[in-house]
């Protein structure tokens, strides 16, 4: 295979520009921002930081869709390029949610983190080859876990950080050893070679053990039960800014790389979870992930009393819904599950930006604490409106026509019959669950009159509120025009 | 001398493993849950290693100069992380980190 390094450099460039804004906000803090004020460094890193992810969601674009690149080591198709540019979307408002709210030192080191945190998630996006993919995973990984300590002066932080790390960890070497197993069994780290020799060789118990062990590790990336229990510790712990980007854009970047995976890769093992001819596969366990996700994150965010721990149970609920887009995608494409994934991203971003300025301003993290928003601060109570209740699914908003598809989707892959057609039933029937917890925030916001003492105006910095507003306006767009979304996978 | 066949490092590597895991499982000390980590990856590594020997192609051993490199981060990246939390907290064990609750 002879190495094109111009076409190669072409499909890439996207990440080039986001590794040389990272050098250039290290360095021009390290040179002229050293003697500037925080605020002032603070803005400078944002800018410039803001400028590479801009760059390259022009530039990757503009590449478009082309089919393999590298013989087959990366795959730009419509799901790559459309993943691509979501996560770049989302880590730009990450940012400039930071620039108006955090309190943190370091401003470089953080804006230079979350640029490679997004050079790692776009390259996940279009990573076909076993060992491209490991390495993007890695490193979106391993930039996410600084991100969630990067909080010095609060022992929480720290504390999450831990416990992403440890669980982070452990996946990651899950992933590996199934990684290698699925080599040792087919000789090869490409995708299709893997996809062709599973198909000649037929099953075997090694492969069942590479399987579990993949699949543990898309479990925990995916936030799903039984691996979620990092989820709501890590949602609470980490700044409010970095658990935006653990909540939106990694969730994203790891649903496209394990349904890059599973469905091309390991399609023979699939199985089948129609009830006449029922086969084991991976299609069954992540059937059971996503049932389990479904009661563990509707049930357990009943009993939360602080916002961000709701927020990490809904984020479970929803990673139920989103496994059911997985398998969904069998038959009806990856379609519905980026649309579900990309606009649940937007609203958690949005909802944990509500979160970051109410801290930055001293409200407390506790639902209660919201009372009296709609007096305090009407832009906040109105974005948190429409976040909620797009993550709750209420038309005419994203969050609605995302779930709406997942679950047609889901209905029409095997039909009433089968465990998935159950599970599409089961999941709608926990969206009226879910719709008490999210109404029961929204009453604090917009219903409950501000408490005694603390009934001042809350200021939004600019920035953060033109995040906000972005975020929110995408979300009314995107639920009435779905098409301008999806258009890309026609 | 007697000639280890594939078999033979597939069960060690998966011996390495389990043994990594559990003591991730059951061990209170950060430090030593850090070690059984890299205990899993160094498992997955000789399992790597050894197919690549016995499949005849190149790829697995190039797998292991990557993974390598990413522990060597990975450690980098953890101290940090039990360093910052035990300058705030004063103790690496892990059932006295319980601060985050509702």
């Amino acid at each position: 295979m002879t190495t094109n390094y111009p076409e190669l450099f072409c499909a890439f460039a996207g990440e080039a520009s986001l590794v040389l804004g990272m050098l250039v906000v290290l360095g021009y803090d390290l040179t002229v921002g050293r003697k500037r004020s925080p605020t002032e460094r603070w803005q400078a890193s944002c800018i410039l930081g803001g400028a590479a992810l801009f760059s390259a969601l022009v530039v990757g674009l503009r590449v478009g869709v082309v089919g393999p690149v590298l013989g087959g080591e990366f795959m730009l198709d419509a799901l790559g390029v459309g993943t691509r540019a979501a996560v770049l979307v989302l880590a730009g408002l990450t940012l400039m949610l930071t620039a108006g709210t955090a309190r943190l030192r370091n401003p470089a080191e953080f804006v230079a983190i979350v640029l490679l945190a997004a050079t790692g998630f776009s390259l996940m996006a279009v990573a076909q080859q076993l060992l491209v993919a490991f390495l993007a995973l890695e490193l979106a990984s391993l930039s996410l876990y600084v991100l969630a300590g990067f909080d010095k002066t609060r022992p929480e932080s720290a504390e999450a950080a831990l416990k992403y790390f440890l669980f982070g960890g452990m996946s990651a070497a899950f992933l590996l050893f199934g990684f290698s197993l699925l080599y040792g069994l087919t000789g090869s780290i490409d995708t299709s070679a893997i996809a062709a020799a599973l198909a000649a060789q037929g099953s075997s118990p090694l492969l069942s053990v590479a399987l579990v062990m993949v699949l543990v590790a898309f479990g925990f990336k995916a936030a799903a039960a039984p691996f979620h229990l990092w989820a709501p510790d890590v949602y609470q712990g980490a700044p409010a800014t970095s658990a935006a980007l653990i909540a939106s854009a990694s969730k994203l970047a790891g649903l496209t790389f394990f349904v890059r995976l599973l469905w091309p890769g390991l399609g023979y093992a699939t199985g089948d979870v129609a009830l006449r001819h029922f086969s084991p596969g991976w299609l069954a366990v992540v059937a059971l992930l996503s049932a389990a996700s479904l009661l563990v994150g509707n049930f357990g965010a009943l009993a939360q009393s602080n916002l961000r721990r709701l927020l990490a149970y809904s984020a479970i609920a929803h990673a139920g819904a989103l496994l059911l887009g997985v398998m969904a995608a069998g038959t009806a494409g990856p379609a519905p599950l980026y649309f579900y994934a990309a606009t649940y991203g937007l609203a958690t971003v949005g909802a944990f930006g509500v979160v970051a300025v109410l801290e930055a301003a001293g409200v407390g993290p506790q639902i209660a604490d919201l009372a009296g928003l709609y007096r305090r601060s009407p832009l906040l109570a109105g974005c948190l409106f429409i976040f909620i209740l797009s993550l709750a699914g209420i038309p005419p908003l994203a969050g609605f026509f995302g779930k709406f598809a997942v679950f047609a989707a889901a209905l029409n892959f095997g039909g009433l019959a089968s465990v998935t057609g159950w599970l599409a039933f089961a999941a709608i029937f926990l969206s009226a669950v879910a719709l008490y917890y999210y109404l029961r925030v929204l009453k604090q916001a917009l219903v409950a009159p501000p408490a005694p003492g603390a009934d001042g105006r809350i200021a939004v910095p600019g920035a953060a509120a033109l995040a906000l507003l972005l975020a929110a306006l995408l979300l009314v767009v995107l639920g009435v025009f779905p098409s301008l979304l999806l258009q890309i996978f026609s | 001398m007697i000639h280890a066949g594939l078999n033979t490092y597939v069960t060690l590597s998966a011996l390495l493993f389990v043994i990594g895991f559990f003591g991730v499982l059951l061990r209170k000390n950060t430090l030593v849950i850090f070690m059984s980590l890299e205990l899993m990856l160094v498992a997955s590594t000789l399992a790597l290693v050894a197919f690549s020997r016995f499949n005849g192609t190149l790829d697995g051993n190039v797998f292991v100069f990557f993974i390598l490199t990413i522990a060597a981060a990975e450690v980098a990246v953890g101290l940090a992380i039990i360093v910052a939390l035990f300058r705030m907290r004063r103790t690496v064990q892990v059932d006295e980190l319980n601060a985050l609750k509702h």
